[in-house]
């Protein structure tokens, strides 16, 4: 007994003859197979060994519902945990099977079925609490050493690509009914997109004998009319190969599209596109999925769902087994025995558990005629073999066991509308005692659900249907007749389980194949406790994971309820989780990765750095020099500390151009900066810039900046890089808001203005130098005063601040002539020496002087009282944000941490920053107490001007503190540094350099 | 004007426009100001876009329009005409002329290449000729405008390099 061709099948192509590599091993197969039906035509029953007791599985289904049919793909990165079932094959498929050690047929794991008797359960939750200290050591590096399935994908950079659509109707699935509601939205005032998941649009109409004629044309003749018709069609979209995975909230559906279904993938192409799919109305028309029935080793590769074993001689040209072994509670079989009777095949057995009053006649007499073993009211006990089916033993009528000699068995246990995407929308559903199954009831979106996903079994009916549950998108008026070969009114017998003979204690009854649940465990969980069915679900990993139960949640609901002696509706269901298919992470992430990862911005300056041996940091989305390296021998070390010491020396630049600016403007300018801000504005004099501070609504600092003046009317903003968007977006929010009366508009210029900071005992030189017409001198050009006038058929800004504690001037001109104007102060700057620095320098510069940085210095727990800002609040203003917020008794509490600077006893030693300040000159090697701590470092950095190791720090009651000895933490051993308190300005405390 | 890519429906060029972001109430006396400097009428309805020979004058929100000049002045023009508005306290005019980076889309392909890169819905029942949109495209914040036959998609011109080799990406694995 063996698998044979069905050559009338027009899916495969007989004449092209490809070949795979299965487990090293080479098979010849048809263009058009999937690695499953490659297998089957050649006899291979043996695919996989189960996730938990390593038994041997084969093919059980011919779709996404696959439990068993789990392989590894070689030639395609080593993408694990495929379905076999769903995976077209190309020529040189390279196919691994998984989960096994040496080899499929010898797998050394399947020992665990040998012990298999004490892996019942909850073994894992009962047997891994003890002794202490084990979980940690032993029991978790090894489970997770031995958990998961396949081998990880060898490193490859995908290509997913993402697609957005914004369609009126979704249709999921192209089957009969969804074909025929694709039809009636022809040319009408909808978009449409028709997704479904196979190469071919058909469903049932191509996988089974189950429909003979719609409106008298043969089936693949309606098909070709019908596939014409919508491609022709200008408002309808066709996506093939495309599951739906997801149905999120607000009818927003995900659909993973495999590009290269049946061919190599390209590597420079996208092989993967995530559909994003928004839209008004959602037709789920994705039909059922047939469930089994628990027997006795029901999980011996040659056991096969009857409508899949039919699906493979329709779909893909291939009869598994010649004479199969059909097993059945239900009444949709029937198609199955036609379709092998027609090939020239007769079935080893039919057995029915239906007795001859349920059976419809037309089942009889075709049995009759066809002379077919035939079993009513019976059913299977189990069936034996090595590692495949060999004999299935039938429990008659009489309760004789009846030995039947054949490879495969097929089974049906009934249908289930495939209501996972459904019931992922948030739809209820509810049990229908005719059919033994939920189906939907209330849906929770725009969803209209068609065929059998409805419960609608009945082909015949399709049409109606359709046209009554359309009606409302005023869908075109078509009568479609529909002929069947199937039974058009289903019948079921309820079984969930057989009887069964107890062989030994490794023959299994499997009610979840996917995570090897036993119906047994299912009985344990109850005497355990474990009623609820959620509750169970999670004891027995019963239905969990990628497979969510699609071929045996029903069955399980079923069993427990009998054991519960309770309804199947009162037991309810466990929720169907998203994605309904794995979906790789490279899909979900798209082109998000690597060099696209996160958007990157760039200074207008950019190229500029990278000629010089910029090395960058990020800062937010900025890439910004962190600093230039000389020669390539240069350590970042060096770098700092050379960029910093002649900065201080002659002159240095920086790219400020990150920093945020907001132009602010408005008869009720003034009152708005005041409230906006702590710093008082009112008495500030046009054309003079301030150091200001922004505080949050708790009094805690949010951002800094520097205010400058045109008049009442008109200022401009500078913030941090990282604050500006934030910075801007309250401003605007307090506008709208809470000041809706004040006349302010607010614009960010951060993009139109390039900035430079030059700073050193130099750069008025310099200045002078690049703007000859400008007088840079103390008394015609201040310190905190801007000017703004023409240069290069542009404007220019200057105004002279420093963020060095060196007499610097920051320099906006527009990205245009940004460029030329910062070669040419390198043009003049080469006289005296100047450098180009970067972050790393510009932290440590401030630092040396004592200026904070926010998000450093501060982390949203500093008040400006704590950092020894009190000068920068107006004392005497009405309001401001967060003025309210510094009276509170927290806040104003004196033993808050407060800044203060930090140098080590010991000037050759280095203080790292987030390093604790302690009293206690070491720490103990086991902390079993907390070691009482007066707060962390802040910034740290090796001064090469002092030549010793400054720090910054936030220390509980820190004024007070001046002078003291402390110690500071390392980050490796339990001695501390000794260091003393002192002021955090290291470098001119008298500003002399600063105004010179 | 370069071209950025061109494929099969989708051709994308390169463009630079001057461009002020201007503040106000769009009330008549706003109006007025306007057309007394440019002899057009700012869009009153929201999103909405103003075309002439020489402006593509948009409104993004109740109180802020931008104009965008098609055709490139002298920027002392420009900078005189911001200077002009903004004698006026009621009015924030501030330059914006090399702030962003343009992009012309066109090509009857032209929605479905940018859906890959934003989940705006583009069509024409949704996103009306002549009017604007503010959305996320390739993850950062643009604004398309909507000419008809054409998009022009503005965004921070600090993401030039970054949106270039998305747009080239996107059309290489197409």
């Amino acid at each position: 007994m063996s698998a044979s061709d069905n050559k009338n099948c027009p899916y495969v192509n007989i004449h092209q003859k490809i070949s795979i590599i299965f487990d090293g091993k080479k098979y010849s197969a048809f263009k058009g197979d999937t690695i499953a039906s490659a297998l089957l035509r050649n006899n291979v029953r043996l695919i996989a060994r189960s996730f938990k007791y390593h038994r041997p599985r084969g093919i059980y289904t011919c779709g996404i519902e696959e439990p068993n049919g789990i392989v590894q793909i070689l030639s395609e990165h080593n993408e694990p945990n495929t379905r076999a079932t769903v995976k077209q094959i190309y020529d040189g498929m390279e196919i691994d099977s998984q989960n096994r050690w040496p080899s499929l047929k010898f797998d050394i794991g399947s020992i665990n079925n040998l012990l298999s008797p004490i892996f019942s359960a909850g073994f894992y939750y009962k047997t891994f609490m003890g002794p202490k200290g084990f979980w940690k050591r032993i029991y978790e590096p090894l489970i997770r050493k031995t958990a998961g399935l396949g081998k990880p994908p060898k490193e490859f950079r995908s290509k997913s690509t993402h697609q957005n659509h914004n369609v009126d109707v979704v249709i999921v699935g192209a089957g009969l009914s969804g074909l025929i509601a694709t039809r009636k939205l022809i040319d009408t005032e909808h978009e449409v997109l028709l997704i479904e998941q196979d190469s071919f649009l058909g469903g049932v109409l191509k996988n089974s004998y189950k429909v003979k004629k719609i409106n008298g044309q043969k089936i693949n003749i309606w098909l070709k009319e019908t596939e014409e018709l919508i491609k022709n069609a200008k408002n309808i979209k066709i996506l093939k190969n495309s599951l739906v995975t997801s149905y999120n909230f607000t009818n927003h559906l995900i659909a993973l599209e495999d590009k290269f279904a049946g061919k190599k993938i390209n590597s420079n192409k996208s092989e993967l596109t995530l559909h994003k799919i928004r839209t008004a109305h959602t037709i789920l028309a994705n039909g059922h999925i047939e469930r089994f029935i628990s027997f006795r080793n029901n999980d011996l590769p040659g056991v096969m769902l009857a409508s899949s074993f039919e699906k493979y001689i329709h779909r893909y040209g291939v009869i598994p087994e010649i004479n199969p072994v059909i097993f059945t509670n239900n009444s949709t079989t029937i198609s199955l025995l036609k379709s092998l009777i027609n090939l020239g095949h007769k079935p080893a057995a039919y057995i029915d558990a239906r007795n001859e009053t349920e059976i419809e006649n037309e089942l009889l007499e075709y049995l009759e005629k066809n002379n077919i073993p035939f079993y009513k009211d019976a059913e299977v006990e189990g069936c034996d073999g090595n590692k495949e089916v060999q004999s299935i033993s039938i429990r008659n009528n009489k309760n004789e066991i009846i030995k039947v000699n054949s490879s495969m068995l097929c089974v049906s246990g009934g249908i289930n509308p495939d209501i996972h995407l459904f019931t992922q929308s948030k739809g209820l559903v509810k049990w229908d005692n005719n059919l033994l199954t939920f189906k939907p009831d209330v849906p929770f979106q725009n969803t209209i659900t068609l065929g059998s996903v409805s419960g609608n079994y009945n082909y015949e009916k399709t049409n109606e249907e359709i046209s009554n549950k359309l009606s409302f998108l005023k869908a075109k008026i078509e009568d479609i007749k529909i002929e069947i070969n199937d039974i058009n009114n289903f019948n079921i017998k309820e079984l969930w389980e057989t009887q069964h003979e107890k062989k030994s204690n490794w023959s299994k009854s499997f009610i979840d194949l996917h995570n090897d649940v036993t119906t047994k465990d299912l009985k344990q969980a109850i005497a355990e406790g474990f009623d609820r069915i959620e509750h169970l679900k999670r004891f027995t990993t019963n239905s969990m994971g990628t497979d969510q139960g699609k071929i045996s949640s029903i069955n399980s609901l079923g069993i427990v309820s009998k054991l519960l002696n309770k309804n199947i509706s009162e037991v309810g269901t466990t929720t169907y989780r998203p994605p309904y298919a794995p979906l790789s992470f490279s899909a979900i992430a798209g082109r998000s990765t690597y060099e696209f990862y996160d958007p990157q911005r760039k200074t207008p300056i950019h190229n500029w750095h990278i000629k010089k041996r910029a090395v960058f940091e990020d800062v937010g989305q900025w890439r910004r020099p962190w600093y230039f390296k000389k020669n390539e021998a240069e350590t970042m070390h060096q770098a700092v500390q050379r960029e910093s010491k002649q900065t201080r020396e002659t002159a240095g630049i920086l790219d400020g151009s990150t920093l945020g600016k907001i132009e602010i403007k408005g008869k009720d300018a003034l009152e708005f900066m005041n409230l906006m801000y702590t710093n008082p504005f009112t008495k500030m004099k046009p054309m003079t810039s301030r150091y200001a501070l922004m505080l949050g609504e708790d009094g805690m600092i949010k951002d800094d900046g520097i205010v400058c003046k045109i008049s009442d009317t008109h200022f401009i903003s500078t913030t941090t890089s990282s604050g500006a968007p934030k910075v801007l977006a309250d401003m605007e929010e307090y506008l709208q808001t809470e000041w809706p009366h004040l006349q302010v508009y607010v614009n960010s210029t951060t993009e139109q203005f390039t900035t430079f900071n030059i700073s050193g005992p130099k750069s008025r030189e310099i200045m002078s130098k690049v703007f000859s017409d400008v007088d840079f001198s103390n008394e015609k050009f201040p310190f905190m005063t801007f000017k703004i006038f023409n240069y290069m058929d542009t404007e220019v800004r200057i105004m002279r601040a420093s963020f060095t504690g060196e007499i610097g001037y920051e320099i906006y001109i527009s990205p245009k002539h940004s460029l030329a104007l910062w070669e040419k102060i390198f043009d003049y700057g080469r006289d005296f020496n100047l450098v180009p620095y970067g972050t790393e320098a510009m932290h440590l510069l401030r630092a040396e002087k004592g200026y904070v940085v926010i998000g450093q210095e501060t982390d949203g727990t500093v008040t400006p009282i704590d950092i020894n800002f009190s000068w920068m609040i107006g004392k005497k203003k009405k309001d401001f944000i967060g003025k309210r917020s510094l009276t509170r008794s927290d806040t104003a509490r004196e033993d808050r941490k407060q800044l203060v600077g930090i140098i080590p006893l010991d000037k050759s030693q280095f203080i790292e920053e987030g390093q604790h300040v302690v009293e206690c000159k070491t720490l103990p090697r086991m902390i079993k107490t907390p070691v009482p701590y007066l707060g962390h470092i802040t910034s740290s950095y090796h001064s090469p001007n002092l030549n010793h190791c400054i720090s910054m720090a936030l220390i509980k009651g820190g004024n007070k503190l001046m002078g003291t000895k402390l110690f500071v933490s390392t980050p490796n051993g339990t001695k501390n540094i000794p260091v003393e308190v002192v002021n955090p300005v290291f470098i001119d405390p008298e500003n002399k350099r600063l105004v010179s | 004007m370069t071209t950025v890519l061109s494929l099969e429906g989708v051709h994308i060029v390169q463009k630079s426009f001057q461009q002020v972001i201007i503040r106000g109430d769009g009330k008549e006396q706003f109006n007025q100001m306007i057309n007394k400097e440019l002899s057009i009428t700012p869009p009153s309805k929201n999103l909405e876009i103003t075309l002439s020979d020489k402006f593509l004058f948009a409104k993004h929100s109740f109180n802020q329009w931008s104009l965008c000049y098609l055709k490139e002045q002298s920027y002392k023009d420009v900078l005189k005409f911001i200077s002009n508005i903004n004698s006026r306290d009621e009015i924030l005019a501030s330059d914006y002329s090399y702030g962003q980076i343009y992009f012309e889309v066109s090509g009857i392909n032209r929605n479905e290449f940018l859906n890959k890169l934003t989940h705006f819905d583009l069509r024409t029942k949704k996103f009306p000729d002549f009017t604007l949109a503010q959305t996320i495209i390739a993850r950062i914040d643009c604004s398309i405008y909507n000419l008809k036959d054409k998009y022009i998609i503005t965004c921070n011109r600090s993401f030039e390099d970054y949106f270039k080799e998305r747009l080239k990406d996107t059309a290489e694995i197409y």
